[in-house]
């Protein structure tokens, strides 16, 4: 009895290296509840299983790169097109998502052969309507926060977050390096208080009177006013207004939630139908009413609460390739810590 | 017999433990990418200096707290002295990285703080009053009122063990109890201070919850985002290899003072019961604030806070498979508590029937797995199958055996056997040595053969410090975070795991659900054990 449970105990220690057949391996550090839901659904509709190895981003990256060509990993789904991007410049993705469902529902500058946007999200500014003044905010764009105008008056999060990289990817992209280096000093001049916590945490110093202005993604501010955060912060949210810079020239800073496919991938097939499945108008409506992300497909609205708090006729930067947040990442990181962006 | 199985299996477990280290130090003069060359050095001082100030903050805290607490609860008895006792080694139930998310839940704008406020005086802004612990402020509470349990433990030990004589020696002499306290107590239970220091600095450096959601830079987060942003294993290596610097000569201060702290405990043959002494009025008032508020900060405050917001988003609640959670959890004690206890027996008797000295060597590096942080046992073991499986395995032509060993409750196990395996070796160590020699030589002179005397003698002799080392890697691995992260499976979560993810997606509310039930059952295993922890008589 006692040597059974010894074999037992010995076997099932290599069980987990056993794959059972019908399913796709995805490394998600999308952590959102409505993201698991969807994949139930995936799996009552096709019968092919999702697995799951959920962590934050860089951690699953390293894993794919170190276990090479073995991989397990099928799918990559992470929250920013920068991630992706880097990947890929390191050579860990392979074509494969060219199918005509993803060609026609994604727009061009928001894919490539290798991963392609599932979910959209603007970088915007938020400001508190007491202390800015419309004047204030005419014409502000992106390049405007380095204005000395700002001075003492404006919090973003910190440099290593790739958010943030991401958007200094695309000023770098747009302006060059050098412009850029300058503007990250000007920004780090203005800020109210050195970088600290989340996006939520920039949308609340502002609310709180800490900050004027504020840098942070849009469904953040949704988030707050759906109450999922609790009444304080739903308050706290009402106090603050979004502004969506650049509206006279390039247009608003886009990001996506992206899906990769992985080299080496064991269920490819399995891969390219469950991207296909999440860019379907249902899935879509799914991520718009429970992540407050604007959708990546034409003729799916986003959540009212985005719609009538955040507004949605803006100009989106449709221009800027979402490749070169990846290309130009480490140029981006290396500005801001030049500047002093702790 | 001399070069036997005991050798074999000693080697084989000194050789698994000193996996990462050899990974560490081979790397170390491999040249790292010049791309970063000039922010790669900017960084490298801000980690140093960022591990240090962290470093110094910890340890001044903790002493604070660790014998300010242990002094209180062993030399007087004031209401609820008893049961602070064991109360106060509860906070060992919430690791830092939860403490992080109490405070952040609570002092953050529009946070608890704020929500009390408002309910007791109205609508105001009060956001701009409340302060803020976060940053660098924020990582040094999490730590110490995680910790301090360390120092709190081992000096009531020490404080217990003192000589009644040279506590009279101080009233002799007309001091008071401050410069008693001051000038005899403190310096003879110096070894147990030094002890329980070490600890708590070996833990801080090889922190990664707190340090990393409060987004400070220290030579641990620096290792894990040297990795990760920089690409740059190498890097992460060199990174390593001056944390481990460090570590070492915590390391072997720790052991060295406690050598000392042993002598100082068997020097006096016979132990008598001290008597504590009674204090009442305002002393026994501010004693007992005192220790009620260490007990409120340290344990009362986040298992509240946690408790708050999953009543408040209970939705959180549902959505936890937590039987799930519970069978991870216990799937992975099990395993990783057999295996650390299967090798350490053999382990020990081998040391004990050969009593050789090269044994005594490996089974002393064989511990050191403990000193080591585990973000760097799991990404040294992961480059350490990368390239046993590159270069040996693949040019011997089998089939890669990174599956087998990376994202495999295998290679968790193993990994967890690195880093825990100085306490189960130390434990039945310690259990051993309770049972004299002569004990095994009556048995072979009534004819048992070393199995029969292994089994029938040592076994029933060692099954209490067996149970206790059980439940101290159950802690251990319940609370146990990067490696588990790094390492584990598909579809394969544990409390520590979910709650982390949830925090670091800004999801804190979801994250308070696992985090109020690893609370529970770590204090569960903690009261159960507290008997063992806190024994005031020799056994």
């Amino acid at each position: 009895m006692k040597k059974i449970t010894i074999l037992t105990l010995i076997t099932s220690l290599f069980v987990s290296t056993i794959s059972i057949a019908d399913e796709v391996n995805v490394f998600n550090a999308r952590h959102y509840k409505a993201d698991g839901e969807l994949y139930s659904k995936f799996t009552n509709m096709t019968g092919i299983k999702v697995n799951l190895i959920n962590g934050k981003s860089g951690a699953l990256e390293k894993r794919i790169i170190e276990e090479g060509a073995d991989s397990s990993a099928d799918l990559y789904i992470t929250a920013d097109a920068g991630r992706c991007g880097a990947m890929d410049a390191k050579g860990h993705l392979q074509s494969g998502l060219t199918s005509a469902a993803i060609k026609s529902a994604v727009p061009k500058s928001f894919r490539t052969s290798k991963w392609v946007g599932i979910a959209k999200r603007a970088r915007i500014i938020y400001y508190s309507p007491e202390r800015v003044t419309g004047a204030e905010l005419s014409g502000m764009s992106y390049e405007g926060l380095a204005d000395p105008k700002w001075k003492g008056r404006l919090v973003i999060r910190k440099s290593s977050n790739i958010y943030n990289k991401s958007l200094v990817a695309s000023l770098i992209e747009n302006n060059g390096k050098k412009a850029t280096a300058e503007w990250a000093k000007g920004v780090v001049a203005n800020m109210a208080r050195d970088s600290k916590g989340n996006d939520r945490a920039q949308i609340m110093a502002v609310a709180a009177g800490e900050a004027d202005i504020a840098v942070a993604n849009t469904y953040y501010l949704a988030l707050m006013l759906s109450g999922k955060k609790g009444a304080e912060q739903q308050e706290a949210a009402k106090k603050v207004k979004a502004f969506f810079p650049n509206q006279n020239d390039r247009g608003t800073h886009m990001n996506v939630s992206c899906a990769a496919l992985v080299k080496g991938a064991p269920n490819k097939a399995n891969a390219v139908k469950l991207v296909e499945f999440l860019l379907t108008p249902q899935s879509q409506e799914h991520f718009t009413n429970n992540t407050f992300e604007f959708p990546m497909i034409d003729g799916v609205s986003p959540s009212p609460l985005v719609v009538n708090n955040l507004g949605l006729d803006f100009k989106q930067d449709m221009k800027t390739k979402l490749a070169s947040y990846g290309k130009n990442q480490a140029a981006a990181l290396e500005t801001m810590t030049a500047a002093g962006w702790k | 017999m001399k070069f036997n199985s005991w050798y074999i299996s000693s080697f084989l477990i000194s050789f698994i433990v000193l996996i990462p280290i050899i990974t560490v130090f081979t790397s170390f003069f491999e040249n790292t990418s010049n791309y970063y060359e000039i922010l790669k050095n900017t960084f490298l001082i801000e980690y140093i200096s960022n591990s240090f100030i962290l470093l110094i903050s910890v340890l001044f805290f903790t002493f604070l707290i660790g014998t300010g607490t242990a002094y209180l609860v062993s030399f007087y008895k004031f209401p609820g002295s008893e049961f602070f006792k064991w109360a106060l080694i509860l906070s060992f139930a919430v690791p830092p990285y939860i403490y992080a998310y109490s405070l952040t839940a609570f002092f953050e704008n529009y946070g608890t703080a704020f929500t009390i406020l408002k309910n007791l005086f109205g609508d105001g802004n009060y956001n701009k009053n409340i302060p803020k612990f976060d940053g660098m402020f924020g990582a040094i509470l999490s730590i110490s009122f995680s910790l301090y349990a360390y120092v709190y433990i081992l000096v009531r030990a020490s404080f217990l063990y003192q000589p009644q004589n040279l506590i009279d020696l101080g009233k002799n002499l007309g001091f008071s109890k401050f410069k008693s306290f001051y000038k005899i107590i403190l310096p003879a239970a110096r070894p147990a201070i030094v002890a329980g220091l070490s600890l708590v600095a070996m833990e801080t450096l090889a922190e990664f919850g707190a340090v990393d959601f409060f987004s400070i830079n220290t030579l641990t987060t620096g290792i894990y985002n040297s990795w990760i942003t920089f690409d740059d294993l190498a890097f992460a290596n060199r990174v390593s290899f001056f944390l481990l610097l460090f570590i070492f000569s915590l390391f072997i201060l720790e052991n060295l003072s406690r050598r000392k702290a042993k002598y100082h405990f068997n020097s006096k043959g016979g132990f008598k019961q001290k008597e504590k002494i009674r204090i009442s009025g305002s002393e026994a008032y501010l004693a007992f604030i005192f220790c009620f508020l260490i007990f409120f900060i340290s344990f009362l405050f986040p298992l509240s806070q946690m408790l708050y917001w999953t009543l408040k988003f209970p939705e959180n609640l549902f959505d936890l498979p937590i039987i799930n959670l519970i069978l991870n959890t216990l799937y992975l004690v099990i395993l990783s508590s057999f295996v650390l206890i299967i090798f350490s027996l053999i382990s020990n008797y081998g040391n004990r029937v050969s009593s050789n000295k090269t044994l005594n060597v490996l089974s002393t590096l064989s511990i050191s797995g403990y000193a080591i942080p585990g973000v760097i046992c799991a990404i040294a073991f992961i480059t350490f199958i990368a390239w046993f499986d590159n270069s040996i395995i693949k040019s011997l032509g089998f089939n890669s055996i990174k599956k087998i060993f990376i994202g495999s409750i295998l290679g968790l196990v193993l990994v967890y056997f690195v880093r825990f395996y100085s306490l189960a070796f130390n434990g039945i160590k310690s259990g051993y040595e309770k049972i004299n020699i002569s004990v095994d030589e009556s048995a072979y002179l009534l004819g048992y053969s070393k199995r029969k005397t292994f089994m029938n003698i040592h076994i029933p002799f060692l099954r209490n410090s067996l149970l206790f080392i059980v439940i101290l890697i159950s802690l251990e691995i319940i609370r146990e975070l990067p490696i588990t992260l790094i390492l584990r499976p598909f579809n394969f979560e544990t409390f520590a795991t979910t709650a982390y993810i949830s925090a670091s997606e800004d999801l804190l509310e979801a994250a308070a659900v696992p985090s109020l039930f690893l609370i529970l059952i770590a204090s569960l295993f903690i009261i159960i054990t507290s008997k063992y922890i806190l024994r005031e008589n020799n056994e």
